[in-house]
């Protein structure tokens, strides 16, 4: 547990507002390294319940590394280190005791390209509620299936065709297939690292639809590297620069009146 | 910089240039093309001529000579002890019953003719004879027309190798033989038609009746071992190293061994199993078992090496999204990695088989040339395998063995051709789950 006293009391260059009322996953003082690189450089933030908070910023900043670090995907690369704490539920994730495979099951994830696995649509959606043994029968099965394809809008569009391969849908309705996927396990936070980047303006429309639907139910977590998008869907925005968590706030303010100069050079178009 | 040449070419002057240099640059890709082709012409050619060779002389070896003789099945001399068994057929008069129906048709007159005469027949016919009263006692006291495998030297008298015009002094048979031959043809008792011994029969000193099936038989034996033992080790080691090995000095030491035993000569894996399990555990040599065993020391490279490629070739973004919804490392290597790899996996496999069976020298090391008549049962009983009896063949001083041994390499092509076809099959099965 980490203790309520120091949450908010916390000593960070950032500009805007850090904090919010009702935090789910709460972020303090984390650095990561690559090795002897740090990539990202004492970012504290929090993230609130069923809110959508994108992170903006230009490449190589550390967005997405940090988002990686939110559900411990950062596990996988050897050389990764992550200091700091960051806490969901007011649980550190990085404590001996939690399990990777349960943190994971709380916090989905959607990829940069679509990744759907080489099995059928059924068994891509259904896959997690199995290994997880989030179903006790097929109909339970078919069931959660069913209502994840629903709540990614991709029902309509493959209730015929759910034994055939995930791979032969359009680049967007893989897209689609993948955040049915994530929320097939139930999560609580949704993270997405960039997810229409590789898609066509109407699928995009399409995901950012999907988005704006999901965030009443998950806390969602975007990178993205169209500001418009970022505009669009979320309620708060965070910009990074070279590592550093530069400036939170409302994202109608960060767009509009941004306090930071790196802000406002990103967001006109200057930098990035 | 040099001022002579410090101003910009204009574009008329630079296209000039250039156009003179694609001459050149066509003329350097039409030698190249050239090249190659003159290469994989050379390639095959003697891919043709060796095939052709080794068909020429291993086709007719499938088949040989017989003679048809009217045998009178005495049961007296036949069965002397009257059961039947094995063992008193084994007592039985059948040589010379054999060799009086011969008389019969050949009428040697004196010692020398006769003595000539049983020269035609293999010596393998008492053993056929009594073969056929095992199966059906019936026959037993009756006179049926059988036919025979020639000898050896009759054999290469038949097909022309030892030739009529020369000396007698110098040929393998002489002239007697040679006139008794004529009369056999003659009565039209002489026939040429698909060897009964090639392909059932095991290794014999006596090439008309040496077969391939022991040795086929310890081949397929020695194979299911070697991939029993190499293909979840290899697979497993490769899965370890891939997925699990920290990046440290021990991997990397432990990586580059496993590069370098893939290139060891494969006599060394042969000296290691002999020094190894028949040295120190003591095993009995000859044995498919050992075979195996060794042959899986000598293939693990390859498959591991295989499979590690395999393994790295697997999207990191499947992986990615399994770990991504909770997956463990096991569900994630098992439910992802290992299915998409397998094809990769299953094709190291298949060359390193490819490999095993084709291999002579480790198996000379622990005594798998021995010299087996009889066909191996299990994977503990004495065997040799299909290179070993080509090997062995090739070795022997007698006409005959010359097409055995091209046959046995026909045999061991198509036995690799199936296995191959056999990897491509099941690699298109496994890669259509997309």
């Amino acid at each position: 547990m980490v203790s309520n006293s120091n949450i908010n009391n916390v000593k960070t260059k950032t500009i805007g507002e850090i904090f919010s009322k009702d935090p789910k996953i709460i972020c303090r003082n984390v650095d990561v390294f690559y090795g002897e690189k740090q990539a990202i450089k004492d970012v504290s933030i929090d993230i609130a319940s069923r809110e959508i908070i994108s992170f903006i910023g230009p490449s190589g900043c550390g967005k997405s590394t940090f988002l990686r670090c939110l559900n411990r995907m950062n596990d996988t690369i050897d050389t990764c280190k992550v200091k700091g704490s960051i806490s969901l539920d007011k649980e550190d994730i990085y404590d001996e005791k939690i399990d990777v495979v349960t943190l994971r099951a709380k916090i989905g994830m959607v990829f940069q390209k679509p990744n759907p696995f080489p099995k059928s649509i059924y068994e891509n959606v259904a896959y997690g509620p199995k290994i997880h043994g989030l179903s006790s029968s097929k109909e339970e099965l078919d069931f959660i299936v069913e209502n994840s394809l629903k709540d990614s809008g991709l029902w309509e569009e493959v209730k015929d065709r759910l034994q055939s391969p995930g791979t032969g849908l359009s680049g967007g309705q893989q897209q689609r297939l993948c955040i049915a996927r994530a929320i097939a396990v139930s999560p609580e936070i949704i993270l997405m690292d960039e997810p229409c980047s590789a898609l066509d303006p109407i699928a995009t429309a399409k995901i950012e639809e999907l988005i704006n639907q999901l965030g009443k139910n998950y806390s969602i977590v975007i990178v993205t590297h169209s500001m418009q998008q970022a505009a669009r869907i979320s309620q708060r925005t965070a910009y990074f620069h070279l590592g550093e968590l530069i400036e939170v706030g409302e994202t109608k303010k960060i767009f509009t009146m941004p306090e930071d100069k790196q802000t406002e050079a990103y967001i006109s178009g200057r930098i990035g | 910089m040099n001022k002579n040449n410090s101003k910009m070419l204009t574009a008329d002057e630079a296209s000039k240039i250039v156009a003179s240099s694609v001459i050149r640059r066509r003329k350097k890709d039409a030698r190249l093309k050239t090249y190659g082709r003159i290469a994989i012409g050379l390639a095959v050619s003697f891919l043709i001529f060796l095939f052709v060779s080794i068909f020429s002389k291993g086709i007719p070896g499938f088949f040989q000579y017989y003679v048809t003789l009217d045998v009178y099945l005495d049961r007296d001399r036949l069965d002397p002890k009257g059961d039947l068994s094995p063992e008193s057929l084994y007592n039985g008069d059948a040589r010379s019953i054999v060799l009086e129906s011969l008389y019969k048709v050949i009428n040697p007159k004196g010692r020398k003719e006769k003595k000539a005469a049983k020269k035609i027949i293999s010596s393998n016919a008492d053993v056929r004879i009594s073969k056929m009263v095992l199966d059906n006692s019936k026959i037993l006291g009756k006179t049926i027309s059988i036919t025979f495998a020639v000898d050896d030297d009759i054999d290469s008298f038949l097909r022309g190798y030892i030739k009529r015009e020369t000396p007698s002094s110098e040929r393998r048979i002489n002239d007697t033989v040679i006139k008794f031959v004529d009369k056999l043809s003659a009565e039209n008792r002489i026939s040429y038609k698909f060897s009964d011994y090639i392909l059932t029969g095991s290794a014999s000193r006596s090439p008309e009746i040496a077969g391939i099936k022991g040795a086929f038989i310890g081949s397929m034996l020695t194979l299911a071992v070697c991939f029993i033992i190499a293909f979840p080790l290899g697979v497993a080691t490769a899965v370890y190293l891939e997925e699990f090995a920290p990046k440290n000095r021990i991997t990397e030491i432990i990586e580059v061994n496993i590069n370098n035993l893939a290139a060891v000569p494969s006599v060394v894996f042969g000296i290691l199993g002999l020094a190894i399990f028949i040295g120190v555990f003591g095993m009995p040599r000859s044995i498919p078992l050992l075979g195996g065993m060794v042959l899986a020391l000598m293939t693990l490279p390859t498959i591991i090496i295989s499979s590690r490629a395999a393994i790295r070739a697997v999207p990191p973004s499947i992986k990615d999204a399994a770990y991504g919804i909770g997956a463990s490392k096991l569900q994630t290597i098992f439910h992802h990695v290992l299915p998409l790899a397998m094809p990769g996996m299953l094709t190291g496999t298949i060359i390193g088989m490819a490999q095993a069976l084709g291999e002579t020298a480790p198996l000379l090391m622990i005594g798998m040339v021995a010299f087996i008549v009889d066909i191996p049962g299990g994977v503990t009983d004495p065997g040799t395998v299909l290179p070993v009896q080509i090997f062995m063949w090739a070795d022997f001083a007698e006409r005959m063995f010359i097409q055995k041994t091209s046959s046995a390499i026909i045999v061991l092509l198509v036995f690799l051709i199936f296995m191959n076809a056999a990897a491509v099959i099941l690699r298109k099965k496994l890669e259509r789950r997309w």
